[in-house]
């Protein structure tokens, strides 16, 4: 390494704490990305590998509404006209014991076509010993598969998870029943792929067991491409409310409703990622502060200033690397551990999701790599330039460049004004776009950021005087020498305050969604006691005998049914209100008595808040559903406000429902009690019906407030988890920061050691003014996050997933937002104090 | 106009340079003119802050003037550009200053071979010439030594290896005693001179010790920006 290499790179080696944690921050910056990526990418990636898995080589589907597919339409489609490359499905889910699994019917003779893994040819079994059932040759299998009654196929894993062998017999629940179901083979993917979680049956026994007699989930259609006169044809075969969709486009639509979820994790993530861009511009500021004299040396001695910028980029790139390398490694460790989280978040919210494993994708590696990489050299061509700029005099004296630091502040923050109002009108003029939202926000925190410094001073200079007053020249030093260091203390201020706002931003928009939700749910659920059955719905002859219950004043019923529109799939609600009932709905903007009046006479719908905001609908606007009766325009009566799901959802009364669709499922049932009757006891007397009839969920409305709250506040585990990574960024960040300005100021320690400060004071001191840094960030950080919060609240969140949330501010989370920064700078300035009290005075001041 | 006999080797021409400190200008340097021949060696002395570090500045090129010229072996260091400055200062000038500024992170030889790989010189050739600099200011010995544990007399001796490693047509040094005691000045002094005179170099000396007049062919006597002898 030629010598002028070698001169710069002594001096990182010299300071190994401050590479390490240039390092650390890079890399935390790195992973906490790279993580958020892998998770969201192998959550996808398992999601859309299902349904490929479930829709196999079928090119389209033939859906119906609520009810499902007629399936005299499969034998006319088949016998009629002829079209032999389709498959009737019949799906849902089921439960062994603890273990979820799908649920999928199908006919094995139509199958071939479709999917490989349920073509005769490749079930396996050990049966062909049993004298019971024959030999294993495919003929005779598919002869058990159809005849041997609750004959079932899984994966030799999901066996293996069940501990059942083929030929084993073992309950299975579905719609709340239990059922008897045989394993009479094992499903082998033969392509590789994981068709685990799954259980196949044959069709008109999914039928029995999900009580779907002459109906289908849907039929798969595999046309050649641009076959579109067969499409026409089918299509034409059609009745009205029964549809021919394109079966990727239903797979993608399904796995884009998470897209803001996963945009916002994203955001999220750069977050930390942002932080640690001041970090390490910080970082390389300081070397390059620190080094002044050896870079004045250099140049006097004829290096180039093309030469000093290459210096300190390669300085940086190797940094960058080292960080971006290392933050790989931990972002797939990381990423292992929020895929949990965010598995478990879609699956609240969107869709099942069965994922254990990080799926490392190469460009995720390569996007965390050059992301961590460039970061590193953005953050160090300001330096950098600085560096090269120096003039080889050696007279750049620290007073120097703090008078240069000190007039860029009014420059900074005059463009920081400006960026605020970028932010703003990004905001303003940005419509509905998300992600011009999110790159709105991170302008104001950049321009934010850039104001600080100014801030900081002016707080400075007006502090010190009666700083003085209280601790002395030491108070004075402490106090005042914060405003007047700004060129070593500014950047770390920055980079806390940033990070401290993220909490008080996320904490204040987290808070004012709970108050929301839970005030929605203190009016929602006006029921004393929920019943309902996972993922089916109630026997139908059973919800007279628990209705009829003593004790049982009213009761309503809810059925939520997906619905392919105009607007995509969209989740469709029909309630049987109680008289309470209405109460609980909050409608928007208008009468309620008109309102419930349209519901229940005119066949009027209301439209949740998500669902008017994506798609621009209003009241006195019309619907179009796809209905077994045809199209049919149902008004809109009104707007009700509701955090029941971020896709939207449209409500109508039972009677309206089952006017325009062939379904009479219901789902869950709310039942209103009689004054003085005890809950526990009327819950009791439920299970006592429903025993050995179907398997309910009883919740009583306490209950089902603490679950929904649950799920809520598991969904922002992974918010949490991510916010105070990039509090840790910051933390190391300040650390660092601090160490450097003490390790700078070694000699100005080692004066006033030599003038009689004894440690303990020196040590007071650095505490004093770490402390007062903290102060200062956590002081900054207020404007910052609650501007923060208003942005996340009123666009972002709006804009992702159309909620409209109340801001509720309270003193807690900038009370603590103000400890965690003072505790943050003073937990970092514990070594750098010590360090300080320790100076040996002489050689402190030969170091210099 | 001081001038020699000698062929002129630095050619200075109404030279200004002045520094605002606030509102108020400072005038270092004013309307001075100066010439020095190859081969000599000039004792410029001078109270602090009379001007003699901004006119050594001037001259190698880390700083420009507001106003004059000047001229090192022919060519005008004031017409360069900075970079064209660097490079003309790296390939024909020398550096010894008061404080030693030795690369800290750099061993004494990694000092010497800086300048010379600056220069382009081959490692085999380098190598070579670093152990004559070093036997020539008594330190091979410490060839592999870091300077923070070398006296203040071996630091400043191992600034003049670096100073002269490339054969500057021209050596500046700034207070180069500022920072030893009389005995070691004394033998940086005869280094410096013995060095230098070797190598049929010019040297300039900026000083306010009255021991270097006795090293120099001439004194120059700066007051105020202007040079009184």
């Amino acid at each position: 390494m030629p010598a002028i290499y070698r001169a710069s790179f002594g001096f990182l080696r010299r300071h190994p704490w401050q590479l390490g944690l240039a390092i650390l921050g890079i890399c935390i910056g790195v992973a906490v990305m790279v993580a958020v990526d892998l998770a969201n990418q192998s959550s996808r990636k398992a999601f859309l590998m299902s349904m490929d898995t479930l829709n196999g080589q079928a090119t389209h589907q033939i859906v119906a509404g609520p009810g499902g597919v007629d399936e005299t339409i499969y034998t006319t489609l088949r016998v009629e006209h002829g079209i032999r490359r389709i498959a009737p499905i019949v799906s849902g889910y089921a439960h062994a014991g603890e273990v979820a699994l799908q649920l999928l019917g199908v006919d094995v003779f139509a199958e071939a076509d479709f999917r490989q893994y349920t073509a005769p040819a490749n079930f396996e079994t050990d049966l062909a010993a049993s004298p019971d059932t024959g030999p294993g040759q495919p003929e005779d299998m598919v002869r058990r598969f159809l005849t041997v009654n609750g004959s079932v196929l899984m994966s030799a894993a999901t066996a293996a998870e069940l501990a059942l062998s083929p030929g084993d017999s073992f309950e299975i629940l579905v719609n709340g029943k239990q059922r008897q179901a045989v394993l009479t083979g094992i499903l082998r993917g033969n392509d590789g792929r994981e068709v685990g979680g799954l259980v196949v049956t044959d069709i008109a026994n999914a039928q029995y067991w999900l009580e779907m007699q002459g109906r289908l989930s849907r039929i798969d259609v595999r046309v050649a491409a641009n076959d579109e006169q067969r499409l026409s044809e089918i299509r034409g075969s059609l009745p009205p409310g029964t549809e021919l969709l394109s079966a990727s486009g239903r797979t993608e639509t399904t796995a884009e409703m998470s897209d803001a979820f996963m945009t916002n994790l994203t955001a999220m993530s750069f977050l930390a990622l942002l932080v640690g861009i001041f970090l390490i511009y910080n970082s390389v500021a300081f070397a390059v502060l620190q080094r002044r004299e050896l870079i004045g040396v250099l140049r006097a001695l004829g290096v180039t200033r093309g030469q000093t910028f290459r210096i300190i980029l390669s300085e940086a790139a190797v940094v960058g690397t080292l960080g971006a390398a290392l933050g790989l490694l931990a972002g797939v460790w990381l990423g292992e551990k929020l895929l949990v989280l965010v598995a478990r978040a879609l699956s609240d919210h969107y869709f099942a999701v069965n994922v254990t494993d990080v799926a490392i994708s190469s460009a995720s590696v390569v996007k965390g790599f050059v992301a961590g990489l460039g970061a590193t050299l953005v953050a160090a061509t300001v330096p950098a330039i600085e560096a090269s700029s120096f003039q080889p005099r050696l007279a750049l004296t620290r007073s120097t460049l703090e008078q240069r630091a000190g007039r860029a502040v009014p420059r900074l923050g005059y463009s920081g004004i400006g960026l605020i109002f970028l932010s703003a009108l990004m905001l303003a003029l940005s419509g509905r776009s998300l992600v011009i939202g999110l790159i709105a926000l991170f302008v104001l925190i950049l321009g934010f950021a850039f104001c600080i410094p100014f801030i900081v001073r002016g707080i400075s200079n007006a502090l010190a005087p009666f700083a003085g007053r209280i601790g002395g020249t030491a108070g004075r030093l402490a106090i005042g020498g914060v405003g007047k260091t700004l060129s070593r203390t500014g950047i770390a201020i920055v980079a806390l305050a940033i990070a401290v706002s993220a909490t008080i931003g996320v904490s204040v928009m987290v808070g004012s969604f709970r108050a929301s939700v839970s005030d929605w749910l203190g009016s929602t659920l006006q029921s004393d006691v929920y019943v309902g059955v996972p993922r089916g719905s109630l026997d139908p002859a059973l919800i007279p005998d628990l209705t009829s219950l003593p004790g049982i004043a009213e009761y309503s019923t809810s059925r939520r049914a997906w619905l392919e529109t105009d607007n995509g799939r969209t989740r469709i609600l029909a309630i049987r209100m109680a008289p309470g009932s209405y109460a609980g709905t909050n409608i928007r903007d208008a009468d309620p008595e008109h309102v419930w009046r349209q519901f229940n006479q005119d066949s009027a719908v209301l439209v949740s808040d998500s669902y008017a905001y994506r798609h621009e609908t209003q009241a006195g606007e019309f619907v179009t559903l796809n209905t077994p009766q045809g199209r049919v325009e149902l008004r809109v009566a009104a707007v009700y406000q509701s955090y029941d799901s971020n896709d939207g959802a449209i409500m109508m009364s039972r009677n309206t429902y089952n006017r325009y669709f062939d379904d009479s499922a219901i789902d869950s049932i709310g039942l209103y009690l009689n004054d003085g009757f005890d809950v526990d006891l009327v819950m009791n007397s439920l299970r006592e019906v429903s025993e050995g009839r179907q398997s309910l969920i009883m919740n009583s409305n306490d209950n089902i407030r603490d679950i929904s709250m649950a799920i809520f506040d598991r969904t922002f585990v992974i918010t949490n988890v991510l916010y105070w990574l990039a509090v840790g960024v910051a933390i190391i960040g300040i650390f660092g920061a601090m160490l450097a300005l003490q390790l700078e100021r070694a000699r100005e320690f080692g004066v006033l050691r030599a003038l009689g400060m004894t440690p303990g004071q020196t040590g007071v001191l650095v505490s004093l003014q770490t402390a007062f840094i903290g102060f200062l960030a956590g002081l900054t950080a207020i404007p910052l996050g609650l501007v923060m919060a208003w942005v996340l609240v009123e666009v972002i969140n709006r804009r992702a997933f159309g909620w409209q949330i109340d801001i509720a501010i309270s003193a807690q989370p900038l009370l603590a937002a103000m400890a965690l920064a003072i505790g943050a700078a003073l937990l970092a300035g514990i070594y750098p104090s010590w360090h300080a009290g320790h100076a040996r005075p002489a050689l402190a001041m030969r170091e210099e | 106009m001081t001038t020699t006999n000698k062929r002129a080797q630095v050619r200075i021409r109404d030279l200004s340079r002045s520094f605002w400190e606030g509102e108020r200008q400072h005038d270092v340097l004013r309307n001075l003119s100066v010439e020095f021949a190859q081969g000599e060696t000039v004792a410029l002395r001078g109270r602090s802050g009379s001007g003699k570090s901004t006119l050594l500045n001037l001259i190698s090129g880390i700083d420009v003037p507001d106003a004059g010229e000047v001229e090192v072996s022919g060519k005008s260091i004031t017409g360069m550009s900075e970079r064209e400055r660097t490079l003309f200062r790296r390939e024909h000038i020398g550096f010894v200053y008061q404080a030693f500024n030795l690369v800290s992170t750099l061993s004494v030889s990694d000092n010497i071979r800086l300048v010379l790989e600056l220069n382009g010189i081959g490692r085999e050739q380098a190598d070579q010439r670093i152990l004559k600099l070093l036997d020539a200011v008594g330190l091979r010995d410490r060839a592999e030594s870091y300077p923070d544990i070398l006296s203040g007399g071996e630091q400043q001796r191992v600034a003049i290896a670096r100073a002269l490693a490339h054969e500057p047509v021209l050596l500046l040094a700034d207070e180069p005693t500022g920072n030893l005691d009389d005995r070691t000045a004394e033998g940086v002094l005869q280094l410096l001179d013995e060095l230098v005179r070797q190598a049929g170099g010019t040297m300039i000396i900026a000083t306010h010790s009255a021991g270097v007049a006795e090293y120099s062919d001439r004194v120059l006597e700066l007051q105020n920006g202007a040079l009184v002898s």
